[in-house]
């Protein structure tokens, strides 16, 4: 009996992944607990081991296809076995159908939306007709008909998912629809001035399309079309997403890190060795207990706050960003957070981040300081309320006690959501870990 | 309402027509003497002497006289016995009722019904159990009518018989005994031939049938509607011209349909709808269309052996449920 | 007859010609049975006729322009082009229709003779044309036994032209005169010259008496010869042309008639002449108006499918 191999679910926000690699091909002997491919989500890459013995019998979704989680990506069976009509298996995943409960008295077992690409999809012609007058694209609907066909029902219970919503339920005035599917234009490629697409739209894009044809070879040659990665597309939508969430602020302020580096170095001294990033986690942790509205979050009309502060730390990798979170950072000694942020860094580079450690974070750190960069306005990583940018420590010509001196000053750079954190606020918390980090003695009282 | 048989039905229908219009006779084997072998012309004879008129064996004769009475200016009604027999005076039926008016330009009328008694009647075999309204559907100039129940059988048959041109008016040997109501003369609607009937209105599925075929149609809808499903119910009544806006209307409307005819599902009058219906409308469909219809065999005698030969309401049930 | 020769011999031309389509049957050496039989006939009395029938439409009357008109396919032809040659009709002077379906006419005649005598209670006689070739169908059966078991008004005109298609009478059938058979269902069965149109008349007239006394029906067979193929363009390999073209020399009923005129009945040559070249200016004219004529609108593609 050959075995289905699903989209993992990894962790509780994800809903579709990405086929990173096949690390098997088909025919291949595969062991229980072998790793079998790898799978992108918008936060990190997962390898998926195989939970039976057998051979690779199919793979239904190449590598760089991107599909709704529990949909079955592949088979594992006897060599030689038959693999199942994709109407047998009947995971999970299959969204309510209302006509189904209506009306139908038993619906055949819900299909998923396992096919390969270019695979035809099996549906029946109202169920075409339907979804075409949807923008459904037919290939992501789970049929439920009978002999695993796409009937009406699974169409007008499709709800598309939350990725694939923007690009997929494509809202366009009849008249561009029709001219669109007339000419055979896909309404996901063109481009809405105002909220949906309307006809002019429609030209425009055609004769946008006609001049970058005419613009000949060249152009192909001096660019390159590359599909984004998974963590791309995620990123992509995380800063679109929280861009248009909360209105900003940044604020700047420089700290005077003498006595930081002293502090900093007596640890050193007791074979203690933290990084500036390490301090930060420890002392920032400290100010948001006592400025809740800076590690809240907002919901609707409601401010959530936090009792507990998770504090993400942004590790950039050679394909993008991750943030994990130092869960009960507030609560963790110097030395815990230390040994947690070099751990966290590693599984980041190496992909291998445990889904729960990529999300619940209350407030961010993002450090550009080893660039030497002096200034700049973080983006908030939703659904977190304030993100801490951290720049380049340098020795710069001060005056203390009417006296000009050389300090080492670096420059800290707060973004806050003003929907709840008001400027004064914002520069009182900024303050309060100006002096905290200024009296690294402060920390213990 | 009063309730009478099939058979009276179509007698009453002959009566009136008689009555009303002196041309109208009626010839064929064994009218006169026996009433018609299954008693549908009981009582004619006595009431309309010299207008019932018992012919020798003799189908091209009785098909070909009655075209050609129809060209001499009567209104002839001929009997076939059986339906089956048809073949012996195909000729009759395809070259030359069906052929006079168009070929010679619309000079001729040909006001003329051919009653076919038709279908499995338990034993007829082979020679005498067919139902060939498919043949016919497929020859233009002929129209073709099969009515499912005794209102249908007096209306359709008065429809014919005042009809100018040729009809074939198929009726079902074991529909004779069935009795339903039927209003008394007053009451009566006339039928307009090549008007189909929803019997019974639903939304998840078409069934579309007509004579005996209505039977499994009607019991079918009824067992699925004890299971929540929702079965129109359509009876073409007229087979040629047939009725395809009511039918396409009611796929755009259910998506489904399921055919069912007593004849060999092969060629059957079934195929003409399911292949308009997939031409004119198939981007309505949400399933694959069903038809039911007998194997493709002549029919068989036994009984153990005749019984497989028929359509039951449980496989359009079982079929139904299989698509919803 | 002699119109039916020229219109024969003018509708041979122009099939040859290409502007007939489909295909035509002549009727050039057997005029004088139509012509006889049709002359003891009223206008209302019917006739079934056969795929060789131009002869017996115009003998029955019909309008000589519209039945070339229908025979060149036109919409002002007898059938409104629908019907050509071998389906030609004129119901208005009771030419029921030719039969493109060999011994097709038959039952259609009995029927109408039925209708006749049984339910519409008038006198009005039917004629059914045959060749030997269909005396051989079964339907003839059928119709003799009928019609003369009810002693309908009918009567059966064989024409004994000695082809049935390329096959000659005798390879085929046993009796020495169809009209032999006419006794097996006690009908009376007479045999004539059919390239003598006084005999012919003479047979029909008194056939038509007895069926209207209400008698039943005679069977009539004209004894003749099928001078052209059996269809225009017939290249005859079953026959020697000119053993075909002596008998036609020998038995031509246009060349006996002057001699075959009973007591009392006398045309000088010029008058026959005149009566010739009459039938040719008759002909030429109908050729010319059914040339004149336009084909079918398309519009009347579905029209006479049905009657509503």
């Amino acid at each position: 009996m050959a075995t289905e191999i699903f989209m993992p679910k990894l962790g509780l926000t994800m809903t579709e992944g990405t086929i990173d690699s096949w690390k098997k091909n088909v025919g291949d002997t595969v062991q229980k607990g072998e790793i079998i491919l790898s799978v992108e989500t918008d936060k990190l890459t997962n390898d998926v081991e195989a939970d039976t013995d057998g051979v690779l019998l199919k793979i239904l979704v190449p590598e760089g296809e991107t599909v709704p989680c529990k949909t079955v990506i592949g088979w594992i069976g006897a060599a030689g076995e038959a693999v199942p009509d994709a109407g047998a298996p009947a995971p999970a995943a299959a969204p309510e159908t209302p006509a189904a409960a209506a009306s139908a008295p038993a619906p055949a077992a819900a299909a998923p939306a396992a096919r390969a690409e270019g695979e035809y999809v099996l549906a029946t012609p109202y169920a075409k007709k339907l979804a075409k007058e949807k923008g459904f694209d037919l290939a992501r609907i789970p049929a439920t008909g009978y002999k695993g066909v796409v009937v009406a029902r699974d169409v007008e219970g499709f709800v598309p998912s939350a990725a694939s919503t923007a690009a997929e339920a494509v809202k366009a005035s009849p008249l561009a629809a029709k001219v669109a599917a007339d000419l055979g234009i896909d309404l996901k490629e063109v481009k809405a001035a105002h909220g949906r697409i309307l006809a002019e739209d429609l030209l425009r894009y055609i004769s946008e399309t006609r001049e970058k044809a005419e613009a000949g070879a060249d152009a192909a040659e001096r660019e390159e079309v590359k599909p984004m990665s998974g963590m791309r597309k995620a990123i992509a939508k995380n800063m679109l997403n929280s861009h248009m969430t909360s209105p900003t602020v940044t604020f700047n302020l420089g700290i005077d890190m003498t006595e930081m580096k002293r502090y900093r170095e007596q640890l050193k001294a007791k074979e203690i060795k933290v990084s500036y990033t390490d301090l930060l986690v420890k002392f920032v942790a400290k100010a948001l207990t006592e400025f809740p509205l800076l590690n809240c979050s907002v919901e609707d009309n409601k401010i959530i706050y936090k009792h507990y502060v998770n504090m993400g730390v942004a590790v950039a990798l050679d394909n993008g960003l991750v943030v994990p979170n130092i869960t009960d950072a507030d609560k963790k000694s110097l030395t815990e957070i230390s040994a947690e942020v070099k751990e966290l860094a590693k599984l980041a580079r190496e992909g291998k981040l445990p889904p729960e450690k990529l999300s619940g974070g209350t407030f961010t750190i993002t450090n550009l300081g080893m660039y030497g960069i002096e200034s700049f306005s973080p983006i908030i990583n939703q659904p977190e309320v304030a993100i801490l940018g951290v720049n380049t420590m340098e020795d710069k010509v001060v005056v203390r006690n009417g006296e000009i001196c050389i300090r080492p000053i670096m420059n800290l750079s707060l973004t806050a959501d003003h929907r709840v954190v008001d400027g004064s606020v914002a520069a009182q918390f900024l303050q309060r870990v100006k002096s905290l980090m200024e009296n690294p003695a402060l920390i213990l009282a | 309402m009063r309730k009478i048989t099939f058979s009276e039905a179509t007698r009453e229908a002959m009566a009136e027509e008689m009555e009303k219009y002196p041309e109208v006779f009626v010839m064929g084997e064994d009218l006169a003497r026996q009433g018609g072998i299954f008693g549908q012309f009981k009582g004619l004879p006595a009431e309309f002497p010299g207008r019932v008129i018992d012919t020798p064996i003799s189908e091209t004769f009785i098909v070909g006289g009655g075209v050609g009475a129809a060209l001499g200016g009567a209104r002839p009604v001929v009997d076939m016995h059986f339906a089956d027999f048809i073949g012996v005076c195909m000729d009759e039926v395809l070259n030359q009722m069906a052929k006079v008016r168009y070929m010679f330009g619309g000079q001729a009328k040909i006001p003329l019904v051919l009653r076919a008694p038709d279908g499995l009647a338990g034993g007829g075999a082979a020679q005498h159990s067919q139902s060939v309204e498919s043949f016919f559907i497929h020859i233009p100039g002929i129209k073709v009518v099969a009515p499912s129940n005794p209102y249908d059988a007096k209306m359709v048959l008065k429809a014919a018989i005042e009809c100018d041109d040729p009809v074939l008016y198929f009726e079902n040997k074991v529909l004779y005994k069935e009795a339903a109501e039927v209003p008394e003369k007053e009451d009566e609607v006339p039928y307009e031939i090549g008007k189909a009937r929803v019997e019974r209105e639903g939304k998840d599925v078409t069934i579309i049938s007509y004579s005996i075929g209505m039977k499994n149609a009607r019991a079918a809808a009824d067992a699925l509607a004890k299971d929540g499903v929702s079965a129109e119910v359509i009876d073409l009544i007229t087979l040629s011209p047939w009725d395809k806006e009511t039918v396409l209307n009611s796929v755009r409307k259910t998506h489904r349909l399921c055919l069912v005819s007593e004849c060999v599902k092969q060629g059957g009058a079934m195929a003409e709808v399911a292949a308009t219906v997939a031409e004119e409308a198939l981007e309505y469909l949400d399933a694959p269309i069903l038809r039911y219809g007998a194997p493709f065999t002549p029919i068989p005698f036994a009984p153990t052996l005749e019984k497989l030969y028929r359509v039951y309401p449980e496989d359009l049930v079982k079929g139904i449920k299989g698509i919803l | 007859m002699c119109t039916i020769r020229c219109f024969e011999e003018s509708v041979k031309k122009d099939f040859l010609n290409g502007e007939i389509p489909g295909f035509v049957h002549l009727y050039i050496g057997e005029e004088a049975i139509g012509t006889g039989i049709c002359g003891a006939l009223r206008t209302t009395d019917f006739i079934e006729s056969t795929h060789r029938g131009h002869g017996h439409c115009i003998a029955k009357g019909a309008d000589v322009n519209r039945m070339m008109a229908e025979i060149f396919g036109k919409k002002d032809g007898l059938c409104k082009g629908k019907g050509g040659s071998m389906h030609i009709a004129d119901f208005s002077v009771g030419m029921l229709g030719a039969n493109g379906v060999v011994g097709g006419g038959y039952n259609l005649a009995t029927g109408a003779a039925l209708a006749s005598k049984m339910i519409l209670k008038n006198d009005n006689v039917s004629v059914v044309f045959f060749g030997d070739g269909a005396s051989n169908r079964g339907t003839f059966h059928e119709a003799a036994n009928v019609a003369a078991a009810w002693k309908l008004p009918l009567i059966f005109v064989n024409e004994m032209n000695c082809w049935a298609s390329t096959t000659p009478y005798r390879t085929t059938t046993a009796v020495e005169n169809i009209s032999d058979r006419a006794h097996g269902y006690n009908m009376p069965g007479v045999i004539v010259d059919g390239q003598n149109v006084f005999e012919v008349y003479a047979a029909a007239k008194e056939a038509v008496e007895r069926a209207r006394r209400g008698e039943g029906p005679t069977f009539i067979e004209a004894k003749t010869y099928r001078i052209e193929g059996h269809f225009v363009g017939d290249p005859e390999l079953y026959r020697k042309k000119e053993e075909t073209m002596e008998i036609f020399h020998r038995t031509d009923p246009l060349k006996l008639f002057k001699d075959q005129c009973p007591e009392g009945i006398e045309f000088t040559q010029e008058e026959l002449d005149g009566i010739l070249t009459a039938a040719r200016a008759k002909v030429a004219a109908a050729k010319e108006y059914a040339v004149s004529c336009e084909y079918p609108d398309e519009s009347e593609f579905y029209k006479d499918v049905y009657v509503d």
